[in-house]
């Protein structure tokens, strides 16, 4: 066992204030649970300090408090076992308490430390010192081993979210990816929209453009194809804006605040639908003829249309936004009047700039996004016939797909990077390849070289040797002496962009941009000017659309905040997650269907959307990451049951509130204790608790159910029922009981009340099923009386 | 200053400090390693380390734990007894229950009995004619692979 101190406390409070001076202090009551947790080392963070509540005076007590009966947090089991006031008064619980493990460890536990216990989980449990620990999602870790493992002992009621989800944690902007997955395997498409929205409003665009960092690390990938996440983002995408009228509403109130959004990108959009949803008056200013940015302008028709992202602004400017176009900030209009006539002021002019990167003949390239931009008018010239792409990002595979597109027959790119360091999305890396790109990997700028007549005849590369540092910081290493020349006669330079901050004005840009030419931002966005907040590439570089909407969707709410209103995340997604378990075994992953190589074109979208069935079929294909533990105290689903409160240090809990987390954990605040259980009696109600198990000693419960029920002459009256070890929370069952009540009750009823309680609650995992019968059994048993 | 730590253990009183310094008690110790290994008495088993099993059972203040379960630092004024604290410290005398044990040879290895007395002597001092029923629950948390029960339910019956 790992060290720690050790106090033995005197008070409640003391303890508590010992708490909260350690790191990770736990307070020890019986420590049946906890001594044997810290020996067989299967947490991470091992307690560096154990505060013992049973030195406190008086915790420990069972007290008739008239319509109630008080007991003690620190009261031993067996205590409450050999209590005449409990078998009187509160029954269940005495047979909750005598059910638990064996009189020697009843003996020591208390009944404040039994409903605080932790898990059973064979996987959460599986000792340090066999092989090591498995750091498993409940732990902080990555994956739950029971989903696709063995789970005979886990939730037959499907599982609780724990922590943030992989997929979620590399999301930029957060996207609650499984709660949209949950609803969308529920049919229910309005709540996912709504549960993707708050993260991102415009799934349409980001499903296509987004390198889907979160594919990268879903938990499918384990087992064989990543669940297509943005496959099926881009059909929720979709579907969200053929019914954009549901989605994007105007608001029902005008804050009578005047926000002006300089640029309009994604960070704009993003912010802008935000800022409007909450009612303030919001106006767009653009120096393009449309909204859009970089998806507009910078991605290709075939990746994504352009029609999507008009459809987008039009959704927008539905809900009220003004947009300016054509209006150059700066030489249009002037920052300062824009400023003077607002509340508030976000900046998101994005990074345009080519970067002089101090070649020899560079004036003799061309710059790639201007490229993308200008591409029609290019189509109109004549393009070269050897064109050479330089750059590893996404820029440069799209300006190389493009070059191909427009009937330029030999494409070929280079880059510093190795392939697999390549910044641009796999994905497209392989469609380049498929149409003829020819790469070569680890090349670096020599010179432009020209002929006699100035005109470009290739460039001059050098052998670039490393990428990154061992620190993985940007800073490539030449072998000067290695060369390669390159024959081209158009060089297309993709190799990064810049942020131009000059419109700002001397004055202005000195009060706000950082050392690195960008606008210098805190947390929430705000510059260093009051009310002027900026996001997107202008604040932190050249990046991913999704970063920049995140920026956006953060200043929209710090805006916002300081104008008075506050934008909450409201729609939490679905308590329980409930995954398939066979389609969680299908190791293939459904994308869209892509148009063979010879029919691709500049001005149609490549791959289609699937359909809203195939989505949702992909969406079974999510593991649901999740806890499947059950709760494992006895006595949880009777002071449920029975109504009982938790009263800590602090105030008084619902029994019912404090088992709807995971862990007690999650509902108490550090230092917060315990200090007693005040259960009702009940008076005129039929109570008690039947567990079954394997063994009828030490073992925890398959299926527990406790009941309390009211009946006059048959009829039923009310009804609390609670089932234990089916879910990772005591499931209180209130469908069946609004179910019965107010009907007589009849072995029939009992039987029909036992499938309502399978088919509203039941969703087991591969092995767990017979727990729905046990807990059907149980159910009839208890209603029968 | 260290802190003390006063035990009595079969009758005799012993004082201790609590730290990490040879001959003192580190607060990560259990009980039946302080049993065991500090003071000799190794009649108290070391088996599962998670209550399971029983084997480690000791009586403290009248009750019967798992003393693999308990931190020595919180049995600070505690009166425990363990196996060798039956018998008559003077005359050396066995425990009835150890004597009926022997006579109704309820036991196989061994491992487990101590444990299955103690719990045994627990539930004797505080019901000294506990019903079968009774018996039975008391001893559930003991566990013997040999399968000496049978034998122990009818060494503990003839005693009351």
């Amino acid at each position: 066992m790992k060290k720690f101190e050790h106090l033995n406390a005197k008070s409640f409070s003391e303890a508590g204030k010992a708490i909260r001076s350690y790191r990770n202090a736990r307070p020890s009551a019986g420590g049946t649970d906890l001594v044997g947790t810290m020996r067989a080392g299967i947490l991470e963070n091992n307690p560096d300090a154990i505060i013992n509540l049973k030195t406190i005076p008086d915790s420990a007590y069972i007290r008739d408090e008239g319509n109630a009966v008080a007991i003690g947090a620190l009261t031993t089991l067996d205590d409450i076992d050999r209590s005449e006031l409990i078998r009187k008064d509160a029954k269940a619980v005495g047979e909750a308490a005598r059910s638990v493990a064996s009189s020697l460890i009843r003996n020591a536990a208390t009944i404040g430390g039994n409903i605080c216990q932790d898990v059973r989980c064979w996987y959460y449990r599986y000792p340090d010192e066999i092989g090591g620990r498995l750091t498993c999602l409940r732990k902080g870790g990555d994956l739950c081993y029971a989903i696709q493992g063995r789970n005979q002992f886990h939730s037959a009621c499907g599982g609780m979210k724990s922590g943030t989800h992989r997929c979620t944690a590399h999301c930029p902007a957060s996207t609650d990816i499984s709660a949209y997955m949950q609803e969308i395997r529920n049919g229910n498409w309005d709540a996912a929209a709504r549960i993707i929205m708050q993260a991102n409003p415009m799934p349409s665009l980001t499903s296509r453009v987004c390198p889907h960092n979160c594919q990268n690390v879903c938990n499918q990938n384990e087992y064989g194809d990543s669940v297509s996440i943005h496959s099926v983002e881009r059909a929720l995408g979709d579907y969200i804006m053929k019914n954009s009228d549901r989605f994007y509403v105007s608001p029902e109130k005008e804050t009578g605040k005047k926000v002006a959004i300089i640029g309009g990108g994604p960070s704009g959009l993003a912010a802008a639908y935000n800022l409007r949803k909450v009612g303030h008056s919001v106006t767009v200013y653009e120096k393009m003829p449309e909204a859009g940015g970089v998806l507009m302008y910078g991605i290709p028709e075939y990746r994504l249309p352009k029609h999507y992202v008009r459809s987008l602004v039009k959704a927008i400017e539905g809900m009220g936004v003004e947009f300016k176009l054509e209006t150059e900030v700066g030489k249009d209009i002037d920052l300062k009047t824009i400023k003077a006539d607002s509340d508030a002021l976000l900046l998101n002019t994005g990074a345009w700039k080519q970067p002089i990167l101090g070649l020899e003949g560079e004036e003799l390239t061309v710059f790639g996004l201007n490229f993308l931009v200008e591409v029609k008018a290019f189509m109109n010239r004549q393009i070269d016939k050897n064109v050479l792409v330089v750059g590893g990002g996404n820029v440069a595979m799209d300006v190389a797909l493009t070059a191909m597109r427009l009937g330029a027959h030999n494409v070929t790119l280079a880059c510093l990077e190795q392939r697999h360091e390549m910044p641009a999305i796999p994905e497209e890396i392989n469609r380049a390849l498929e149409e003829g790109l020819v790469m070569h990997n680890g090349w670096g700028l020599g010179k432009v070289v020209t002929d006699d007549k100035g005109k470009v005849i290739g460039l001059d590369a050098k052998r670039c040797t490393s990428v990154f540092d061992e620190k993985g910081r940007f800073n490539p290493v030449y072998d000067e002496e290695d060369r390669h020349f390159f024959p081209a006669e158009s060089i297309i330079l993709a190799t990064g962009q810049k942020v131009d901050i000059d419109y700002l004005g001397e004055q202005f840009k000195e009060k706000i941009a950082s050392a690195r030419g960008l606008v210098e931002v805190d947390e929430t966005k705000a510059t260093r000017e009051p009310g002027v907040y900026a996001g997107g590439d202008l604040a932190s570089g050249p990046a991913l659309a999704i970063e920049a909407i995140r920026d956006g969707v953060i200043a929209a709410r710090s805006i916002s905040r300081e104008l008075g209103v506050k934008i909450d995340r409201k729609y939490k997604g679905p308590r329980f997650f409930k995954p398939d378990v066979e389609e969680i075994e299908n190791r293939v992953g459904r994308t869209e269907l892509d148009t063979p190589v010879a029919e691709r074109t500049l001005e149609k979208e490549d791959t289609v959307t699937l359909s809203m069935a195939e989505a949702e079929k992909e969406a079974r294909r999510c593991m649901s990451c999740g806890c499947y533990a059950v709760n494992a105290s006895d006595l949880s689903p009777v002071l449920v049951a029975l109504d009982a409160e938790i009263r800590t240090t602090d105030r008084v809990i619902e029994a019912e509130t404090f088992f709807s987390e995971l862990d007690a954990s999650d509902v108490l605040s550090v230092g917060e204790l315990i200090t007693e259980i005040y259960v009702p009696k009940m008076k005129d109600y039929r109570t008690g608790y039947m567990k079954l198990r394997w063994r009828e000693t030490i073992d925890f419960a398959v299926t527990s159910l406790a009941y309390a029920i009211k009946e006059d002459e048959g009829v039923i009256k009310d009804a609390r029922l609670v089932a234990g070890g089916v879910a990772p929370i005591p499931l209180r069952l209130c469908e069946v009981e609004s179910f019965i009540e107010g009907k007589l009750m009849t072995p029939e009823l009992a039987e029909e009340a036992a499938e309502l309680a399978v088919a509203t609650y039941g969703h087991p995992l591969k092995e767990s099923g017979y727990k729905l019968q046990t807990m059907k059994s149980q159910l009839v048993k208890a209603l029968a009386g | 200053m260290s802190r003390n730590l006063n035990l009595t253990i079969n009758g005799k009183m012993y004082e201790f400090t609590v730290g990490d310094r040879l001959g003192q008690i580190p607060e990560n110790e259990t009980l039946v390693d302080t049993l065991r290994d500090r003071l000799g008495l190794t009649g108290t088993k070391r088996s599962c380390g998670q209550g399971a099993c029983g084997c480690c059972t000791v009586i403290i203040d009248g009750k019967a734990v798992a003393s693999c379960l308990t931190l020595t630092v919180e049995c600070e004024g505690k009166k425990i007894t363990t196996i060798e604290g039956l018998a008559d410290p003077v005359t050396g005398e066995l425990d009835p229950i150890q004597k009926a044990f022997n006579e109704h040879n309820a036991f196989q290895c061994g491992f487990c009995t101590p444990g299955i007395i103690m719990s045994t002597k627990a539930l004797l001092d505080a019901n000294p004619n506990p019903t079968e029923e009774e018996l039975k629950e008391a001893l559930s948390g003991n566990y013997c692979r040999c399968i000496s029960h049978y034998q122990v339910i009818e060494a503990v019956k003839s005693i009351i």
